[in-house]
């Protein structure tokens, strides 16, 4: 196949390589990949069910950030979150560099942005375990109030999310390393990274809502 | 902020150069670069104290 696309350059020998498979493997390949958007189409209403509650909360709210104990809690650390989202956001990028990389042929470089995608999700994990223990030390919890349960849950959620993608990934490359994708077949890998994408996007909406509104 | 427009930027160019491949995997993957770039934009924006400053 590898032989066969051999005289086209960049993405015509990808589309080549991509087509060059036997009929039954694409009906299957098809399939998943609509599969796998609807899990993701369903994971979107997850996250939307909830991103209502918050904004219906919220705007039911005589005032924001509401009082707790007798004084106001404090706004979330923008600053920060825009840090860490950028992090995030730059993970997405490497994770897409790294499937170009595999579609060409590029397996070096494939490990090394699928590598710096991990670690800079790791990263993001971190930082929002930091910010986490920020938020903490405003008195905010889960249970006290509505600010608290929103913020904890849905930040909680995507951050299960992005825990799920890292080790998703890893999975992902030690089936490469082990020969399970070729050229021509990588569904794991485009799978791989519509949900690191996916992951990225969301992050988009909840920065908005929690940092930005 | 130097980080949220070299990742931007980067996202920008990856959409544009994916733009005219086909199939649903293509069409989500340039939804969802486009959503990043905009993510960018607004940490971007909070980062200069435009967005997000209570």
């Amino acid at each position: 196949m590898a032989v066969a696309a051999a005289h086209l350059d960049g993405h015509a020998a990808v589309r080549e390589r991509y087509n060059d498979v036997d009929p039954v493997y694409k009906e299957v390949r098809d399939l998943r990949l609509t599969g796998f958007v609807l899990f993701l189409l369903s994971d979107c209403i997850l996250f939307a069910s909830f991103i209502f509650a918050y904004v219906y909360s919220r705007d039911a709210a005589p005032i924001w950030p509401p009082f707790l104990n007798g004084h106001q809690l404090p706004w979330f650390d923008t600053s920060f979150a825009a840090v860490n989202s950028v992090i995030l956001f730059g993970s997405g990028v490497t994770m897409h560099f790294a499937l170009e990389n595999w579609k060409h042929l590029n397996k070096q470089k494939f490990y090394m942005w699928l590598v710096a995608t991990i670690v800079l999700g790791l990263g993001f994990l971190g930082g929002q375990a930091h910010e986490w223990t920020g938020v903490f030390a405003t008195g905010l919890t889960w249970n006290n109030s509505t600010m608290g349960a929103s913020f904890f849950l849905l930040t909680g959620l995507h951050g299960f999310h992005v825990l799920v993608g890292t080790i998703f990934l890893t999975i992902l490359g030690l089936q490469a390393a082990s020969g399970v994708y070729t050229g021509s077949k990588y569904f794991g890998l485009t799978a791989g990274t519509l949900y690191w994408h996916f992951v990225d996007v969301i992050w988009v909406a909840l920065f908005s809502l929690f940092y930005l509104w | 902020m130097v980080g949220a427009v070299i990742v931007g930027s980067t996202a920008f160019v990856q959409l544009k150069n994916d733009w005219g491949s086909r199939g649903i995997d293509a069409i989500v993957t340039k939804i969802l670069l486009g959503l990043m770039a905009l993510g960018c934009v607004l940490a971007f924006l909070a980062a200069i104290n435009v967005l997000g400053a209570h």
